[in-house]
């Protein structure tokens, strides 16, 4: 693949990562008056907003607002988010378990998609990774932090199914794309189109994989061409 | 009422595959559900329609196995408006369960349970020496502290479960994970070993700690071997147990077989 072609895919995934974060934006201005009305009429506006992004044909299965426990709040941990069931089909608010004394206790303080945009104060994507006690699914997260007066709120984000951001993709580059893996920036592989490397598995940048790859505007994502491995099926 | 999404309460209502006694069946699950802390004090339960669809369970058999809760102390049912089967926390009927449940069990049972988590636990950390981020590494050492500091039978077996469901998200296996919450509910209707004998805490701890270690060395195969071996250890914990309350239950039985 030439270094054209390779900035070429980079930038394809990068307006696809976009995409999302768009989404995810439209809630902000929805996000902040729930955290300062006790009536729940913001709450509702949420709600309509996220439904209304959760529409058929978008690559996000959930979306909504993930409050940081507050000392005036008692600690309270709190969460609005809806989801496209994926066995119904049906839209319904995500109402995972929130007793630390519970074995599926939703430990979300302590998630990388929740904990990143609090110390950094910027957008993160987090996965793919299983989202145990919560959605349970095989998932990027999206997320970017609720700011107000310089205070961290908690964060705004998306759900995406690793399986739909993976068919979404690689129907919007078509059947003549060459082989490529897109890696994060712990080295995990977020999406590939090589059977020789696996969506999920761990590679060393420089040593399994030839070059530095390209890197994908906006994300710390980087893109690299590989071996189509066309030899595991001889004949 | 709503009931919690997420894996764990998704495996607490998911449909029972056990043939006969399924009255009995509902209770097991329902007290293991407990016990994980899965379902909380005072929590309200599903009408008796939705948990019977829910358990895949005729409503005769529901209310049977809501009758076995409520003698239990496990259930309180209230009529009326606001009415409905709430939870109640009783940890000596949870022990009393849980015992009921080892000495019925044979000690084939208690292997089978044993070499299928311990399938599942060897497949989950030998993936995660290969997949783990040094971040998800960090947790789990979090994880395996936690249980450490836990002085409490019911706060141990919740912590330790927690350390194998969270191995088996490092797998990056939504699958396993989802195993790993089904075994949980299963050996949760079993006594905790270290309710028994509190030094096998340790023991239990250093394994996880090791296991760890491996995960963070990347080596696959340590990891493997490591968790697999502690199950073992844990399956032959649980039919020691069994074979002591046998004979504790009849004084004389140590001139002869149990009864099989």
């Amino acid at each position: 693949m030439t270094a054209s072609a390779a900035a070429a895919l980079a930038a394809d995934v990068a307006a696809v990562v976009e995409a999302v974060f768009a989404e995810v934006d439209r809630l902000q201005a929805a996000a902040v008056p729930v955290l300062h009305d006790p009536s729940g009429a913001a709450a509702a506006r949420l709600e309509e907003a996220a439904q209304a992004l959760l529409s058929p044909g978008q690559l996000a299965v959930g979306l909504g607002l993930i409050v940081a426990p507050r000392a005036e709040d008692g600690f309270r941990l709190r969460l609005l988010w809806w989801q496209v069931d994926p066995v119904t089909g049906r839209l319904g608010a995500l109402a995972p378990d929130l007793r630390p004394s519970s074995l599926g206790f939703y430990d979300y303080p302590s998630t990388e998609w929740f904990d990143v945009p609090r110390r950094t104060g910027r957008r993160h994507v987090v996965g793919p990774y299983v989202d145990v006690h919560g959605t349970g699914r095989y998932l990027l997260t999206l997320t970017e932090p609720v700011l107000a007066g310089g205070q961290f709120l908690g964060v705004v984000g998306a759900d995406v199914p690793v399986g739909r951001f993976e068919g979404h993709l690689l129907r919007r580059l078509g059947p003549t794309a060459p082989p490529f893996v897109l890696v994060d920036e712990e080295g995990r592989v977020v999406l590939s189109t090589s059977p020789v490397r696996l969506v999920g598995a761990l590679v060393q940048h420089g040593g399994d994989l030839p070059g530095p790859g390209v890197p994908v505007a906006g994300v710390p994502w980087r893109l690299h061409a590989v071996d189509d491995g066309g030899d595991l099926l001889p004949g | 009422m709503q009931v919690l999404s997420g894996d764990a309460r998704r495996a607490v209502f998911a449909p029972l595959h056990d043939g006969a006694l399924r009255s009995e069946a509902v209770v097991r699950r329902v007290g293991s559900a407990i016990a994980l802390g899965l379902l909380g004090d005072g929590e309200q339960l599903p009408s008796e329609n939705d948990l019977a669809t829910m358990l895949n369970v005729s409503t005769v058999t529901l209310r049977d196995a809501l009758a076995e809760l409520r003698a239990l102390g496990l259930v309180e049912t209230r009529r009326g408006r606001g009415g409905g089967s709430f939870v109640r926390l009783r940890d000596a009927a949870l022990a009393g369960l849980a015992d009921a449940r080892l000495a019925e069990l044979g000690t084939a049972d208690l292997r089978e349970l044993g070499d299928v988590h311990g399938a599942v636990v060897a497949a989950a950390a030998g993936l995660a020496a290969s997949r783990a981020s040094v971040r998800e590494v960090a947790r789990l050492r979090d994880v395996v502290d936690r249980l450490a500091k836990e002085a409490t039978s019911p706060g141990q077996r919740r912590a330790d479960g927690r350390f194998y469901v969270e191995l088996a998200a490092c797998a990056q296996s939504v699958r396993l994970t989802m195993q790993e919450m089904d075994l949980h509910l299963e050996l949760g209707q079993l006594p905790w070993p270290p309710a028994a004998e509190p030094r096998l805490l340790e023991v239990v701890v250093a394994s996880h700690r090791a296991v760890v270690d491996a995960v963070e060395a990347r080596d696959a195969v340590r990891a493997r071997e490591l968790a697999a071996g502690h199950v073992d250890t844990r399956t032959a914990w649980s039919v020691a147990l069994h074979l002591r309350r046998l004979r504790g239950a009849r004084p004389d039985a140590g001139a002869r077989e149990p009864a099989g």
